[in-house]
């Protein structure tokens, strides 16, 4: 008896909250970088996108752990507007219909992987394997199966070689879609097809440890990851503690708000 | 030692970092008291109200729904219950982000405030009822002026324990994007990319909130032993 008259209670409640989640949020705005003044913007925690957030005069600034929680919080009105990475952005507003992206650009910038300052050693090889990549179309067509129409969740099959050279630890946050995300119990996107085709090229085995984005470069200069590989762009203070390889991909910080 | 002190500077006073962590301390004492309170008063009116069923098999409803909160709350992570209430329950209202944590780790901690108190009162002899009863006290009289006081310093320490819990628990709420002491300590990581120093420094206020919290209880028990021979 109180059983189930505690399930309808719950069932009760969760009606509830779905019925108000369908509320709608205030108007957008939001128009240009220049609205962007005094408002509230939503970020990830670490990212570029919460250092130009720091820079808005008068904007009340909010570090999510996740970019997807950002996300929520534009659409559920806690937040004006979301600065993020262009291609993450197009997934998320793809998903969700009444956000959209603003055709200013934000900033423009370099994705790299980081590795430990002193091991020079792997930077080159990294480097190498990158150049040989870039040189025979694996990497452009790493990024074509991801950003598309034909995205698919297999794009880069892991060649079937001796992998003599040990491990390759490589620490990222999954939930960066197109870039990395989880799916079927799997980190997968274009940071780690292209880790696994240099893998391929280094005879490693790669490795994928999933962790908050803040403690990447952390994971790195200790020594618990060999490799930082998460959309992550090159900046003076992430240059204070770790190296990076040549670029491999570029990107745009671009502002996500509501729809009109 | 120039390395530490330059480490020192680029953590702590560039940017006037160090006030991340002093304005986080601020959020983590308020979420903490309030949530505090609102445990106390959730803790105390469940744990009446469950007892008085055990006892007099009154307020069935009352009992069926306390027995509920129970289930949920403790039932499920203080983490997930505070993004319900964030991103679920006030989904379309911009509600303020402390409001919302009181309201998570205050219904959090009420649960277990209720079984502590549940435990204290169950702990005074039924006879303390009966004496009540004799010197003409109704039920109520008998609890508020004779068990509850007595249950209340049996179960002291067992609830400083859990406002010790409750303390540490809120740092959880960096997940809703709340400043608190926690996500101080990890705004300045995600600045510097420094984990040793933030991590430190926040562990240590942390244990000096909970070291004070201890002898403040210890002082408060005390006087209490003392009023009881005297």
């Amino acid at each position: 008896m109180t059983m189930k008259k505690g399930f309808s209670m719950l069932t009760a409640a969760i009606l509830l909250g779905v019925s108000m989640t369908a509320c709608s949020a205030p108007p957008n705005t939001v128009h240009s970088v220049d609205d962007l003044n005094n408002k509230t913007i939503a970020c990830q925690l670490g990212t570029t996108g919460y250092i130009f957030a720091g820079d808005v005069p008068g904007a009340t600034v909010e570090g999510y752990n996740k970019g997807a929680d950002a996300i929520q919080a534009l659409t559920q009105g806690k937040a004006d507007a979301v600065i993020i990475d262009s291609e993450p952005a197009k997934v998320f507003v793809s998903k969700n219909k009444k956000l959209t992206i603003l055709d200013d650009p934000f900033a423009e910038e370099e994705y790299a992987i980081a590795y430990a300052k002193d091991n020079e050693e792997l930077g080159q090889k990294l480097d190498e394997a990158i150049t040989e990549l870039k040189n025979d179309g694996t990497l452009d067509a790493i990024t074509a199966h991801w950003i598309g129409d034909e995205a698919d969740q297999v794009s880069y099959e892991a060649a079937d070689i001796d992998r003599p050279n040990g491990q390759l630890v490589m620490a990222t946050n999954a939930a960066f879609p197109p870039y990395e995300s989880t799916a079927a119990g799997k980190v997968v996107g274009i940071d780690p097809d292209i880790m696994q085709a240099v893998c391929d090229k280094l005879g490693m085995e790669l490795v994928i440890e999933d962790m908050e984005f803040d403690s990447i470069i952390a994971a790195v200069t200790t020594g618990k990851a060999d490799v930082g590989v998460a959309g992550m762009s090159v900046t003076e203070d992430r240059l204070k503690n770790v190296s990076f390889s040549q670029g491999y991909a570029t990107s745009t910080q671009v502002i996500v708000v509501r729809a009109d | 030692m120039d390395f530490l002190k330059e480490k020192l500077y680029d953590t702590f006073v560039v940017d006037d970092r160090w006030t991340y962590l002093t304005n986080g301390l601020k959020i983590t004492l308020i979420v903490t008291f309030f949530a505090a309170l609102l445990g106390i008063v959730l803790g105390f009116l469940t744990a009446i109200v469950r007892s008085t069923h055990a006892r007099t098999h009154k307020l069935p409803i009352l009992n069926a729904i306390a027995k509920l909160y129970l289930t949920v709350i403790r039932g499920t992570p203080v983490l997930v219950q505070l993004m319900i209430i964030y991103f679920v329950i006030f989904a379309s209202f911009n509600v303020s982000k402390v409001f919302v944590a009181i309201m998570a780790f205050g219904l959090n901690s009420g649960a277990y405030v209720a079984e502590i108190v549940r435990s204290g009162i169950m702990s005074i002899d039924n006879g303390q009822f009966e004496a009540g009863a004799s010197l003409g006290l109704n039920y109520p009289k008998t609890m508020i002026h004779i068990i509850l006081p007595q249950a209340f310093r049996n179960i002291l320490p067992a609830l400083a324990n859990e406002f010790i819990v409750l303390l540490k628990e809120t740092s959880v709420a960096g997940n809703i994007a709340l400043n608190d002491l926690t996500k101080g300590g990890d705004i300045i990581r995600s600045a510097t990319y420094e984990a040793f120093l933030p991590l430190i420094a926040v562990a240590l206020i942390y244990l000096a909130m909970v070291m004070i919290l201890s002898k403040l209880v210890t002082l408060l028990e005390r006087r209490l032993a003392k009023r009881d021979r005297g």
